[in-house]
């Protein structure tokens, strides 16, 4: 019988298993770190309204987070500062500069009802997972651990993928992570290495009995 | 890895579709687009394009589209939005609580109203109150979806077309200065002093203007009673803690919705067996139909309305035979006397009962029977004793109104000439006598103060958008006369007009802005001095309770003025109470009045539990939820009783309920109910209404509620139900005789949530007598098969629950009336969808606390019982172990979870729930208008603007295709963790106690039914009751462990009573306890020796195919 098959199709079947396995390989490993958000939202810079600037206010002038993000402490959402809070300084400093354009339109001399500031949302948790600022801060976890070296910033962009399973890194592991409470709020602070962060994390965890939710009803309501 | 983007011009307004609006400001689609829809296919071929160039020019906007933006690839752009100033108080994301009270129409319920971001998105009862014990009914409940109701009036129009303010306020100004003297006004009854102050300074700007009222389910009856028999303006305060034995003749007063959640709550605390110091209470009811207070009696005598007076009468005359001396012989011995067939040994029982405990029971009749009712009613109190004891007299002070009756009159007889309407909707629902449509016609001006544009604002003159009482000033006074403050929450959305501005600047004064009225009776009732005018600050905000910042100066006057704001009431501004002083000589000439005529057929008008009297008829929540006692959705029925239905020729499809049918149809019921259409006729006026025969209804009588059949506001209240109003006199509020009813060929589906009415034998509500409890207490742990039920097999082991804090509830059966507050509450909480009547006769609803409602006994007079069930919270959840995806799984304190966005929809959960409590998203609710759900993406998307503003933020709002069921409130169970949390801050969490919170159904309670909280916490008082004797946990041989403990009901009845020895048998008479088998024994061996499994009671509905209560 005449072979139905030309000899070279012999080898047909591992080069068939090695291309598609190859590309199934790729295609993952392409999925895996481009549709996650560590590729898609860090990084993530938009060009805001009023080009703000936290290393003037914070790295050069020395603010406290809190003096504009006032209700970090109390609420589950941490406020953009009212216009009010702007105008507070700047109708005596820069009180004429054009970047300030659309700070003074929404203040409007004063008045308060020019259009609001559109500030571009960076940092996006999804509807149904209800994230709280406040338990979060007053339980020694920084601004830093979330948002990076903001001081650092120029323009705001997003540092950290804020995905469920980077979540989870710290509710599993809280040590990591956590601080003295007098340096929650100070961006430079950094434990002396690794081992001297878990020595300290490991201490809070106990003396303040840290135990983060890791079930679906501790963030998904 | 950082990539500079550009921040693209801001959008004109925020658009949902950001990459369409990016492709089409593309030039090329853009130009194509323009030629291409407008001109048609003609330009089409003149333009020189053919499909080939069509198809280029859209593959390159599509490709520049893509490059030049990309943000079609990337999330949609969001934007943060602060304040340009902040706003005293407000913390974006957080509650804020606000006290206020919703009028109603025999005093008001307190609230406190939580806003957040300046909405007001959930009512509850203010627990400070003294007139209220913290909870509030549905209807309050539901009264927010009326303030974001798309439907509302928003414009004022004039003869019909848009009209400004200016032209309205100049439309007034013309009257104060004309002060013309044929002024009249038609208002809502409302006990508010500020109105009353305000029409006082009317009546003297303009002489002879007529103040009438008319409330369709008011008390005009029993106001003549009252001013026969105690003089003017006096109100009776029943003290129900104080009573041992309660008669209620047509008296549904454990509802909530007259007057006030805090007027019957007494009743509640002496029902409990296990009180302390106080024998439980004893409730006989006489009704024609079922009511709340029907399903809690005792002792059940079914009458016809028209003959509640009869049975007064024949009660009265045993009373005062038994107590002579006293005015009560004579009044009986006038009273008209009836031939009624009654079962006497019933009434003679029951009055003995009474005697036995004059001075300490109350009897108490509905406030629409005659005036001579009433006050026969008065004087059976009077010789018992009670006036004084268990009945107090409060002196309301208030100014009488004319009657609705007295204006048409004032109409016809052309003395007016302005008519101002407020509220109300008196073209609907006046009595049918008066043709008041026509009577307007008589009117040359009426102004028409309405919430929606309906019926009357049709034919008035002016139709002024109404302010919602959460968007306007007002102050209320309670059914005790506790001054109360009425706050709005929000500006008007829709430029509303309260009816205190209009009054103000009918009296020459300007539009108030502020709380400026409020406050000048405030002034008047404290005796306080505000500062004058001129010196005032601004006018301030409403104060929110949370706070302790004092708006004005250091003042005295202020800091009350703030607290009262701030707590909701004035303390001590009840009014006295004393002994009422029956004056039996007035009452004479009611009596003579009136001789009762009750032959035939009755019909009977209701309140209906949905819709009160018409006003909550385009609100969805209220038209979705079931009535307590017919389970019927999105419409009313006309109830008859069994025997009624038979003789009228009624099909037995109507009939599902009885067993004899059942057995004849083979228990092959059609559980989709397609109810005959009756034609009911009197006077010379008919109406048609679906037919369903309600078990315990009395025979030859018919009752059907009002405020449905309404038409013109929206398209939801198209063909919902049946108009009673035509039928209705104003002789006959309450009840009509000599109706005449015959079954046409027409059919009418109704959507029912709960078609089963017995329990198939399986002890799901358990119930007994005192008299068992006291022998046995532990009887409701061994009912049917709880009995038997061998050690635990499972082979699941529990899920680690490892949580200090172990969250469970307790439902007390004993207090529960199936009232319906729960169920409103948690659709208010957790942003429950409405789906329809069509979806509801698919068992689609999305409720997530449902009332099961039961009868027991005799199909004719039967016991009704009632039980709320939600998510049980199973520590053994039968729905997790089939969750193909994990999606429902166990939290470490004990809650059910459900993770929506996990979920994939196999609704392999809800089949393997035996609670039936799991509700899936079959349709997109919450994006498509329910009535083109089937219309798929050619159905408008998305919600009313208003209604998003509804929505509770800490509560995911569910798309279509997932699962969705009970929480527990976990919302408000993770708020405590974290305040806790935030309170210990770097301290250890364990010495900081989780703030006590309640859930949703539990605080809209108003029998303080379901508790809920830490059942590891000893002192909690949800673990005292789960470890009560009376607790029991459904389908126990499931071995599914709920963390929902109910608690059975326990009856009290006279031994004396003919047919005592049914009472509290809904689970079949009891055998000799369970307690003494052995745990080896099996069930089999049992059945045969005639024992309490739910079978055996001789009148009991025989078990048929185990289908479940639902679905």
């Amino acid at each position: 019988m005449a072979n139905l098959f030309p000899k070279w199709t012999n080898d047909l079947p591992w080069k068939v298993a090695v291309i598609g396995g190859t590309i199934v390989v790729l295609l993952a490993a392409g999925i895996t770190y481009y549709f996650t958000p560590k590729y898609t939202r860090v990084g993530y810079q938009p060009t805001q309204p009023v080009p703000f600037s936290h290393v003037i206010h914070v790295q050069e002038l020395g603010m406290d987070c809190r003096y504009c993000h006032s209700f970090v402490e109390v609420a589950s959402h941490s406020n953009v500062p009212s216009t009010q809070t702007c105008m507070s300084c700047h109708t005596q400093i820069k009180a004429q500069s054009p970047k300030l354009e659309a700070v003074r339109a929404a203040w409007n001399n004063g008045a308060a009802d020019g259009p609001p500031v559109n500030w571009v949302r960076i940092h996006r948790v999804p509807d149904y997972t209800y994230f709280n600022h406040a338990v979060h801060v007053n339980r020694g976890v920084s601004c830093f651990s979330c948002h990076g070296a903001i001081n650092e910033m120029q323009v705001v962009y997003q540092h950290e993928p804020q995905s469920m399973s980077w979540c989870l890194d710290c509710h599993r592991a809280p040590e990591n992570f956590l601080r003295p409470p007098e340096e929650i709020y100070n961006m430079n602070w950094k434990a002396a290495n690794v081992d001297e962060q878990k020595k300290i994390g490991q201490q809070f965890k106990e003396e303040w009995d840290v135990n983060p939710p890791v079930t679906c009803g501790g963030c998904h309501r | 890895m950082k990539r500079d983007l550009n921040h693209p011009p801001l959008p004109e307004k925020s658009t949902l579709w950001r990459s369409m609006s990016e492709l089409e400001k593309t030039p090329g689609f853009e130009d194509l687009l323009l030629r291409e829809f407008p001109r048609g296919a003609d330009v089409y071929q003149d333009s020189g394009l053919n499909k080939r160039d069509f198809m280029k020019l859209m593959g390159a906007s599509m490709a520049l589209a893509g490059v030049g933006g990309m943000t079609g690839c990337r999330r949609p752009e969001a934007y943060l939005v602060p304040f340009t100033k902040g706003s005293e108080w407000t913390i974006p994301g957080k509650f804020l609580y606000y006290s206020s009270a919703l009028p109603i129409r025999e005093g008001a319920i307190p609230l406190v109203v939580s806003t957040v971001d300046g909405r007001p998105t959930k009512i509850e009862g203010n627990p400070l109150h003294p007139s209220s014990n913290g909870a509030t009914d549905a209807f309050a409940q539901a009264s927010i979806l009326d303030l974001y109701d798309p439907h509302r009036s928003k414009q004022i129009t004039k003869s019909g077309a848009p009209a400004t303010f200016e032209d309205f306020s100049a439309y007034l100004a013309e009257l104060v200065a004309g002060k013309p003297g044929n002024l009249a006004f038609l208002v809502e009854r409302k006990n508010s002093p500020t109105r009353d102050l305000l029409r006082q300074t009317l009546e003297t700007s303009y002489p002879g203007m007529i103040w009438s009222e008319y409330e369709p389910l008011g008390n005009e009856e029993e106001r003549a009673a009252l001013n026969a028999s105690f003089g003017e303006g006096v109100r009776l305060v029943p003290k129900f803690e104080r009573a041992d034995v309660i008669l209620a003749l047509d008296s549904d007063f454990l509802s909530p919705s007259d007057r006030g959640v805090g007027y019957a709550s007494g009743f509640y605390p002496r029902r409990n067996p296990d009180q302390k110091g106080a024998p439980m209470n004893r409730l006989y009811v006489v009704e024609n139909h079922f009511t709340t207070t029907g399903g809690m009696s005792d002792h059940r005598l079914r009458c016809k309305a028209s003959e509640i007076g009869e049975a007064v009468r024949r009660i009265a005359e045993r009373v005062s035979n038994a107590v002579p001396g006293g005015s009560l012989a004579a009044l009986a011995g006038a009273s008209p006397k009836s031939q009624a067939a009654f079962d006497n040994q019933w009434l003679d029982v029951c009055a003995d009962d009474l005697i036995a405990h004059a001075g300490r029971c109350i009897v108490t009749v509905g406030s629409q029977q005659p005036a001579w009712v009433q006050s026969l009613v008065f004087g059976i109190n009077e010789a018992l004793g009670n006036l004084g004891s268990t009945i107090l007299a409060a002196n309301t002070g208030e100014r009488p109104a004319a009657s609705i009756s007295e204006l048409a009159s004032a109409i016809n007889d052309g003395k007016v000439g302005t008519l101002f309407i407020f509220g109300g909707n008196p073209v609907y629902n006046a009595p049918a006598d008066l043709g008041f449509a026509d009577l307007l016609a008589k009117v040359p001006d009426v102004i028409r103060l309405g919430i929606f544009e309906d019926e009357t604002s049709k034919l008035s003159k002016w139709q002024v958008p109404a302010a919602h009482y959460l968007e306007s000033w007002g102050d209320v006074r309670t059914f005790d006369g506790t001054y109360s403050s009425v706050q709005p929450m929000i500006l008007p959305l829709w430029n509303g007009i309260s009816e205190l501005e209009i009054l103000a600047l009918l009296a020459g004064r300007p539009k108030p802005d502020g709380p400026e009225l409020v406050r000048e009776t405030f002034a008047q009732l404290t005796g306080a001095s505000f500062l004058p005018k001129a010196t005032e600050p601004a006018a301030p905000s409403a104060i929110p309770i949370t706070s302790a910042l004092p708006v004005f100066s250091s003042e005295a006057a202020s800091q009350s003025w703030n607290d009262f704001l701030r707590t909701g009431f004035l303390p001590e501004s009840a009014f006295p109470l004393a002994k009422p002083s029956f004056d039996a000589s007035g009452v004479a000439s009611l009596i003579q009045a009136s001789v009762p005529s009750t032959s035939g057929l009755e019909l009977v008008f209701l309140q209906s539990s949905s819709v009160d009297d018409g006003r909550y008829a385009n609100n969805s929540w209220l038209l979705e939820t079931p009535d307590f006692e017919t389970k019927v959705t999105w419409d009313n029925v006309a109830l008859l009783s069994p025997a009624t239905a038979e003789k009228l020729g009624v099909s037995p499809n109507n009939f599902s309920w009885i067993y004899k049918v059942a057995e004849k149809m083979g228990n092959d019921i059609d559980f989709d109910i397609v109810a005959d259409v009756l034609e009911l006729s009197v006077g010379g006026k008919s109406i048609r209404a679906a037919v369903l025969v309600a078990p315990g209804h009395a025979d030859d009588s018919i009752s059907i509620a009002l405020g449905y059949g309404r038409t013109g506001v929206s398209a939801l209240m198209e063909n919902v139900g049946f108009n009673a109003y035509p039928l209705r006199d104003s002789s006959s509020l309450r009840f009509r005789t000599g109706v005449d009813a015959k079954v046409t060929a027409e059919k009418y589906p109704l959507a029912r949530t709960q078609e089963a009415k017995s329990m198939y034998g399986r002890d799901l509500v358990r119930e007994g007598t005192l008299a068992r409890y006291e022998k046995e207490p532990k009887f409701p742990q061994t009912m049917g098969m709880d009995g038997h039920i061998p050690p635990n097999l499972s082979l699941y082991s529990n899920p680690t629950l490892t949580s200090p804090e172990q969250w469970g509830m307790t439902v007390d059966l004993n207090t529960c009336i199936g009232c319906n507050a729960c169920v409103v509450a948690c659709q208010a909480e957790n942003n429950v969808p409405v789906v329809g009547k069509d979806q509801v006769r698919k068992n689609r609803d999305m409720a997530w606390i449902r009332i099961d409602r039961y009868f027991a006994g005799d199909p004719a007079n039967p016991e009704m019982l009632a039980q709320a069930i939600m998510c049980q919270h199973c520590e053994n959840a039968p729905c997790e172990t089939v969750c193909p995806v994990n999606a429902t799984v166990h939290s470490e304190d004990g809650l059910n979870l459900m993770a929506y966005n996990r979920c994939i929809g196999t609704r392999y959960c809800a089949n393997n729930c035996p609670w039936k409590v799991r509700r899936f998203n079959y349709f997109d609710y919450n994006q498509r208008p329910i009535e083109k759900l089937y219309w798929g993406p050619l159905a408008k998307k998305g919600m009313a603007d208003s209604l998003k503003l509804s929505k509770n933020p800490n509560v995911t709002v569910r798309m279509r295709g997932v699962m969705e069921k009970c929480t527990f409130c976990i919302q408000r169970i993770e708020e405590a963790k974290i305040g806790r949390l935030v309170e210990a801050g770097p301290r250890n969490k364990n010495e900081f106690p989780i703030s006590e919170f309640k859930v949703a159904c539990q605080q809209a309670c108003p029998s303080d039914s379901i508790v809920f909280g830490d059942i590891k916490n000893p002192n909690h008082r949800v673990s005292r009751l789960r470890a009560s004797e009376r607790g029991y946990t459904m389908f126990k041989y499931v071995n599914a462990n709920p963390r929902v403990t109910y608690l059975a009901r326990i009856k009290n009845p006279n031994p004396l009573m003919p047919g005592a020895d049914l009472v509290g048998m809904a689970n079949g008479v009891p055998h000799d306890s369970h307690a003494d088998h052995g745990s080896s024994e099996t069930h089999d061996a049992h059945t045969a020796t005639g024992n309490d499994h739910g079978a055996e009671n001789p009148s009991a509905i025989k078990p048929g195919a185990e289908k479940p209560a639902h679905h």
